[in-house]
C-alpha cells in the first residue's frame, strides 16, 4: 500500500509540475473550477448549454435556480462521473476524471447516503476506507471534526439513531476528512426542516471559513444561498445558462445575525428578480 | 424474554394437547393417528438412535446450505453487475427451482455414490435459486446516495461489492435463509430416503414406511419438526447478532 501511495504522490507530482507552465497565468484557479463552453446533452435533450464559468480556488459558489434545470447533472460532470458532451472543463488543475481518481473531490449527496451497518465513525471515514492508494496528504482523522460538529458522543451510534440534521452533519464531515480541496455539494439541506437548516448553514460557515477549500453549492433556497455565499450563480430552466452573477458582500466571519442584515435582505432580493427574469423564456 | 419464549410453547403444548384429547375422545384407530404422547415417548426410548440421526441430518442441511449460498453470491453479483449475466441466469435459476428434485435424487446417487456427498449436492442445488434471488435484489437496493458517493473517490468494482452491495442484500438473504431452512431439511431426508447410507433421519423414516411401523415413521417426522425449530431458533440469533443495525430488528420504537 505503501508504495501506491508513493507512486501516486509521484503522478501528482508530475501532473502538477506538468500543468504548472501552463496554468501558472491562472494560478487563482489552480484548485478552482473552469468550464469553456461546457454542454452537456442526453440523446437530444440538452442539460447544460455553452456554459462557461471560473470558480476561483477558497470561494463559496452557490448555484441556485428552478428545479429540474440540470444543476444535478452539472455537478455530475464537475466531480468526473458524467463526461461532457462538449466544450472544456478543468476542476482541481485537471480533467474531471483525474481530480475524481486522485479523490480531489469531496460530494455531499442530497440523501445523507450513510451505510446503516456502520457506526457515526465509521460511516465517516467511508471515503477514506476506499481507493486508499488515492488518499492525499491533507486526509484527517474524522474523530475531531465529528467533534467540532457536536457529534463527540454519538462515535458508535448507529446512523438509524441519529436525526436528520445530524446524519447530515456526518456526511458533511465524511466529505472533509478526505482534505480535497474541492467541495461539490448538491442541496444537502433540502431534506431538513426550517430550524435545523439554519443550524447546518451556521455549522457550514464555520468549518469552511477555517480551510482553504472552494465550495460549489446546488440549492434552491434563496436565503441559504446568500447566508453562505461569496458569489451566488442564478441559473435559467433547461438547458443551464447562468442568467446573473451576484457578489455576495457579506462580512465573514458569517454569523447567524447577518440574516437581519439590510444589505442581506437587498442581496436575496436581487436574486430574487434575477430568478424570475431567468425563468421568463 | 420469558414472554418471547412463553408464546410459542403455549402455541405447540395447545396444537398437541388438542391432537391428544381429538384421538382419545373420538377414539380414533392407531394406524389413522396416533396420539402425540404415544410419538413422544417412542422417541424418548429411542433417543440415541434419532438423536445420532438427526445430527446427520443437520450436517447435510447446513453443510450443504452453506455451499448454495456461496455458489448463490458469486452468481447473484454476475448477475447484479451484468444484465447480460441476469438474463443468462435467470430461466436456469426458474428450471432448477420448478423441477420436482425428487424425481433426479436416484440419478444424483448413481452419479456421487451414496451417503453424504448427493445429499449436499442436492440441498446446494436447492437453495441456491433463492439465495441468488435475494442476492440480486438485495444488491440493487443499495443505496443510490452511497453508490454516487463511492464512485465519487473512483472506489474500485471490488470495493463497491464489498462495502456496499453484499451488505445491503444481507436483509433479504435472511428472509431467503428462513424458507430455504424448510426447503434443506426436506431436502436432506428425502435424499438420505432414497440412498443406501442407511444414515439420516430419512433413512429410519423410509424403512419405518416400507415396513409399516408407523411409531418410528412419526419419530422421524417429529424429529424434523425439531430439528427445523432449532434452526430457526439459530438463525434468528444469528440475525440479530449480524444485524442489529437493520429496521426489523429493533424492539424499541426509536
Amino acid at each position: 500500500m505503501d508504495a501506491a501511495m508513493l507512486a501516486a504522490t509521484d503522478a501528482d507530482q508530475t501532473r502538477h509540475t506538468r500543468l504548472g507552465a501552463i496554468t501558472s497565468l491562472h494560478s487563482a484557479w489552480m484548485s478552482g473550477i473552469e468550464l469553456r463552453d461546457l454542454a452537456k446533452s442526453f440523446g437530444d435533450l440538452a442539460i447544460v448549454d455553452a456554459l462557461s464559468l471560473d470558480i476561483r480556488s477558497g470561494s463559496f459558489v452557490s448555484v441556485i435556480g428552478p428545479s429540474g434545470c440540470g444543476k444535478t447533472t452539472l455537478l455530475r460532470v464537475i466531480a468526473g462521473l458524467e463526461p461532457a458532451s462538449a466544450g472544456g472543463i478543468t476542476v482541481d488543475g485537471g480533467s474531471p476524471r483525474a481530480a475524481r481518481s486522485h479523490k480531489r473531490v469531496a460530494m455531499v449527496p442530497q440523501q445523507p447516503g450513510l451505510l446503516p451497518w456502520r457506526t457515526v465513525y465509521e460511516n465517516a471515514r467511508l471515503l477514506l476506507d476506499v481507493n486508499r492508494g488515492a488518499n492525499p496528504p491533507e486526509a484527517t482523522e474524522p474523530t475531531p471534526l465529528l467533534q467540532e460538529v457536536g457529534l463527540g458522543e454519538f462515535l458508535d451510534s448507529y446512523p438509524h439513531e441519529l436525526s436528520g440534521g445530524m446524519q447530515q452533519r456526518v456526511a458533511l464531515v465524511r466529505a472533509l476528512t478526505l482534505g480535497a480541496p474541492l467541495l461539490v455539494m448538491d442541496e444537502p439541506f433540502a431534506a431538513l426542516d426550517e430550524i435545523t437548516r439554519s443550524e447546518m448553514r451556521s455549522i457550514l460557515n464555520r468549518l469552511v471559513e477555517g480551510r482553504s477549500v472552494t465550495v460549489l453549492f446546488v440549492t434552491h433556497s434563496i436565503s441559504e444561498a446568500v447566508a453562505l455565499s461569496d458569489r451566488v450563480l442564478v441559473s435559467s430552466p433547461r438547458p443551464t445558462s447562468i442568467v446573473a452573477d451576484i457578489e455576495i458582500d457579506l462580512p465573514r466571519p458569517r454569523v447567524t445575525e447577518v440574516e437581519d442584515d439590510p444589505r442581506f435582505v437587498e442581496l436575496c432580493a436581487a436574486v430574487r428578480h434575477a430568478l424570475h427574469h431567468g425563468m421568463k423564456p | 424474554m420469558s414472554r418471547r419464549l412463553l408464546a410459542p410453547f403455549v402455541g405447540i403444548v395447545g396444537f398437541l394437547a388438542l391432537w391428544e384429547g381429538v384421538v382419545r375422545v373420538g377414539d380414533v384407530r392407531p394406524f389413522v393417528l396416533r396420539p402425540p404422547s404415544r410419538i413422544v415417548s417412542y422417541l424418548a426410548d429411542h433417543f440415541g438412535d434419532y438423536a445420532s440421526a438427526a445430527w446427520v441430518t443437520a450436517q447435510h442441511a447446513v453443510i450443504g446450505s452453506l455451499i448454495g449460498l456461496l455458489i448463490a453470491l458469486l452468481i447473484g453479483s454476475a448477475m447484479a453487475a451484468s444484465r447480460f449475466a441476469e438474463q443468462a441466469a435467470q430461466p436456469l435459476l426458474t428450471l432448477l427451482q420448478v423441477t420436482p428434485f425428487v424425481a433426479y435424487i436416484a440419478s444424483v446417487v448413481l452419479w456421487l455414490g451414496s451417503g453424504t456427498r448427493p445429499a449436499v449436492f442436492i440441498v446446494a442445488l436447492v437453495s441456491i435459486p433463492g439465495f441468488t434471488f435475494s442476492t440480486v435484489d438485495g444488491m440493487r437496493s443499495a443505496d443510490p446516495a452511497a453508490r454516487e458517493l463511492l464512485a465519487s473517490v473512483d472506489a474500485s468494482r471490488a470495493e463497491v461489492l464489498w462495502r456496499l452491495r453484499l451488505p445491503s442484500a444481507i436483509p433479504s438473504l435472511f428472509t431467503t435463509a428462513r424458507y430455504n431452512v424448510g426447503l434443506a431439511l426436506i431436502a436432506s431426508y428425502l435424499v438420505e430416503g432414497g440412498n443406501f447410507a442407511n444414515e439420516g433421519l430419512g433413512a429410519i423414516g423410509k424403512r419405518a414406511a416400507a415396513l409399516n411401523e408407523g411409531d418410528a415413521l412419526w419419530g422421524a417426522i417429529f424429529s424434523m419438526a425439531i430439528l427445523g425449530t432449532i434452526a430457526l431458533l439459530l438463525l434468528s440469533l444469528l440475525q440479530r447478532l449480524v444485524m442489529g443495525w437493520h429496521v426489523s430488528q429493533r424492539t424499541r420504537p426509536t
